[in-house]
């Protein structure tokens, strides 16, 4: 077993930790979009990246949106967001764009919004501070995503799977958090400081 | 103590507002209806604009292109999340619009640029948005996706032209130690090898129980050389096949002009060398046929003189029982005999010479070797009632295979003999005439019979090789042969004609083969 690895308590513990930023992260949306929105509870894994490839063959025949963000701090990595074309085009059409640029910039907003809020809050839980780069979309066809570099520099992985439900319309996306050994190994001694607090 | 008053003297300072004058991106402060706090120098420098004329001032209003909306959502999101929140210039391209004056950027208008809005004072509701020229970068980029865009669309041709000679050209690739690097599909559905079986393996170790030892050394010194080599050579298939290549080598490169291997390519003449050997047995038979039916010439041929010795024996075995043989008529007797045998022996040395092919060519005049021909064929054309003329335009010589045309000239009036005795209608005034001109580059030698001519259909094809309207009597190969000789050793010309009853054979010939004209 690879000691990079969330023991079952640190898992739990990150499990709260995200629920809470992702409340908070559901609220910035609703407002940023001003429309009543629900964010369902996200399931969280923490897995190696090569299993998150396995999980990108899955997703093949969609036509999807990906874009990527650079964070760092103590706690420093890069976040990816996945949003099929349909879920693009009804946020387009929730948001009145008129063009395609305009999407690909309310997509990198959501991205940002996405990423700033949860890392935002799980490093102010973790007693620490982030700074952002700008967010890009990559053009890299799904097929080749395996060779992207930003998943080739990373070894755990941590995937909040969510969906986002607007009154009338769905968008569905997928945040995958990238965090390279270092900053795993930093997250569990802070986890273990928190699990320590707790008993 | 000395240090914290060092530290108050720092921290007076008014760090900020020089650093903001004086910094190398454009800096707006705003609040969430827009108005402007601050606009910096660079900004004013950039756009012409003073802060002074715009503080206070909606930004929209000032630059009419920007989506209110979509600013205001983002200062609301940045303040709401205290993190900044962006434009980039990828997908926005910019907010305020700055011409370019440099000629270097001349694929964009305005300055592209990257924005971060950066919640900065949450109170009042403010935010500072950074603005950062990204113009170089978007150019790099415009530039790098087209030349991607052409590199794929090269690489995409370059793969299909890859694949094609993959598929057609025999090639076969090997480093500098001989290990064989690569074999195109081509070539291993010709030999039958999968390419497993021969990657790795040693080229020469593997080709050299099939290569005449001349052949590898000759491709072993065109290597140490890096010479270019042509050369011929055979090897076996997998399903142990003959196969013979005609190939080049040549000596790779790679991009820094370094010799990395060898390349050879390689042309299946296994065909082409069939055909050249069933060439060769065509014409040995064919000499083997003429042979036969010239024995039956050399039996016409002695038919009257043996008669005639018959004869004479009989006449002197009658004097001899009438007591009436004297001296005089033995003498004579002998002689006749003697001569009689001297010819018949005579013919036994042209046949001989006949069948031995020449090494050399020689001059010869054109009407004796008709007369030499026609020496085997006048005995059956006689008992055929076919009457023979030659007109030679004065006196024609030249340098050729003697009996090489000769062999030629035979078959082609054994051909009309033939005809004559093959044809079903009775033809009157039966004939076989000669004409030989003299031209300026060539002669022409027209042999004309009137046996009946020849169809269309038939005679497209009698130069083909086992072609025969004679059934059992005919091989086949005479005028195949005669089409051969003609055109490839003595360097003519052999042409066919066929008009009602009268067929006609035109052969043309240099007047030396030595320099192809005269």
């Amino acid at each position: 077993m690879c000691s990079f690895d969330l023991t079952e308590d640190e898992k739990d513990v990150l499990q709260e930790l995200m629920n809470v930023a992702y409340g908070n992260a559901t609220a910035v949306v609703a407002e940023m979009l001003d429309a009543f929105a629900s964010l369902s509870i996200p399931n969280i894994k923490v897995i190696q990246t090569d299993e998150l490839l396995a999980t990108f063959s899955e997703l093949k025949s969609e036509s999807y949106f990906f874009s990527t963000q650079a964070f760092n701090g103590e706690f420093r990595g890069e976040s990816a967001f996945f949003i099929n074309q349909d879920s693009a085009n009804n946020l387009a059409k929730h948001l009145e764009l008129e063009s395609s640029e305009d999407l690909d910039d309310a997509i990198l907003e959501l991205t940002n919004v996405l990423t700033s809020s949860l890392t935002t809050k799980l490093s102010q839980e973790l007693n620490t501070e982030v700074s952002f780069s700008l967010p890009s979309l990559s053009k890299i066809p799904l097929q080749d995503i395996s060779k992207a570099p930003a998943f080739q520099y990373y070894s755990q992985v941590i995937v909040i799977d969510t969906d986002l439900n607007f009154q009338d319309q769905q968008i569905h996306g997928k945040i995958f958090i990238l965090t390279k050994d270092e900053s795993i190994q930093w997250l569990k001694t802070k986890l273990n400081s928190i699990l320590e607090l707790l008993i | 103590m000395a240090q914290n008053k060092t530290q108050q003297h720092i921290r007076t300072l008014d760090i900020d507002k020089k650093i903001v004058a004086n910094i190398d991106n454009g800096i707006i402060v705003l609040n969430e209806e827009l108005n402007i706090y601050h606009f910096n120098k660079w900004l004013e420098l950039h756009t012409g604009i003073k802060e002074s004329e715009i503080l206070d001032k909606k930004i929209d209003n000032i630059f009419n292109h920007i989506n209110s909306k979509t600013l205001k959502r983002k200062i609301k999101t940045a303040l709401r999340i205290q993190t900044p929140t962006f434009y980039t210039a990828s997908t926005s391209n910019y907010l305020i619009p700055i011409k370019i004056n440099q000629l270097k950027n001349s694929s964009f208008e305005y300055m592209q640029q990257d924005i971060s809005i950066i919640p900065f004072d949450e109170e009042k509701g403010l935010v500072a948005l950074i603005l950062t020229d990204q113009t170089i970068m978007a150019n790099t980029n415009a530039l790098l996706e087209a030349n991607i865009q052409t590199i794929n669309e090269l690489n995409s041709e370059l793969l299909k032209e890859r694949d094609t000679i993959d598929k057609k050209v025999l090639v076969i690739k090997f480093d500098k130690t001989f290990r064989i690097v690569d074999i195109s599909q081509a070539l291993l559905k010709l030999l039958h090898y999968d390419k497993e079986e021969l990657l790795d393996k040693n080229f020469l170790f593997h080709e050299k129980y099939h290569m005449s030892k001349e052949c590898q050394m000759k491709l072993v010194s065109a290597m140490k050389e890096l010479k270019v080599l042509e050369f011929e050579e055979s090897t076996l298939s997998a399903h142990g096949h003959n196969v013979c290549f005609k190939s080049t080598l040549i000596p790779e490169y790679n991009a820094r002009g370094i010799h990395v291997g060898f390349i050879i390519f390689r042309e299946n003449v296994t065909d082409s060398r069939r055909l050249a050997q069933s060439q060769e047995k065509i014409l040995a038979s064919s000499r083997s046929a003429a042979m036969g039916e010239m024995v039956s010439m050399i039996a016409h041929q002695w038919r009257q003189p043996l008669s005639l010795i018959n004869t004479i024996m009989a006449t002197l075995k009658i004097k001899k029982e009438l007591n009436a043989l004297d001296d005089k008529a033995i003498n004579e007797a002998f002689k006749k005999i003697q001569t009689t045998t001297s010819y018949l022996s005579d013919t036994i040395d042209d046949f001989r010479d006949y069948f031995k092919p020449n090494k050399k060519s020689s001059e010869i005049n054109i009407l004796s070797l008709f007369d030499n021909s026609i020496f085997f064929l006048k005995e059956e054309m006689h008992q055929n009632n076919i009457e023979y003329n030659i007109e030679v335009e004065g006196n024609v010589s030249i340098n050729t295979y003697k009996n090489e045309l000769l062999q030629s000239i035979i078959n082609i009036i054994k051909n009309s003999i033939d005809a004559f005795i093959y044809s079903d209608s009775k033809i009157e005034n039966k004939q076989i005439s000669v004409s030989v001109q003299k031209l300026e580059s060539h002669i022409a030698i027209t042999i004309k019979d009137n046996a009946g001519g020849i169809e269309k259909d038939i005679l497209k094809r009698v130069f083909e090789p086992y072609f025969s309207t004679k059934s059992k009597n005919g091989t086949g190969l005479g005028l195949h042969m005669c089409h051969t000789i003609v055109t490839g050793h003595l360097k003519g010309n052999i042409i066919m004609t066929s008009k009602d009853n009268t067929t006609i054979t035109l052969i043309e010939l240099p007047y030396s083969i030595l320099k192809g004209k005269k």
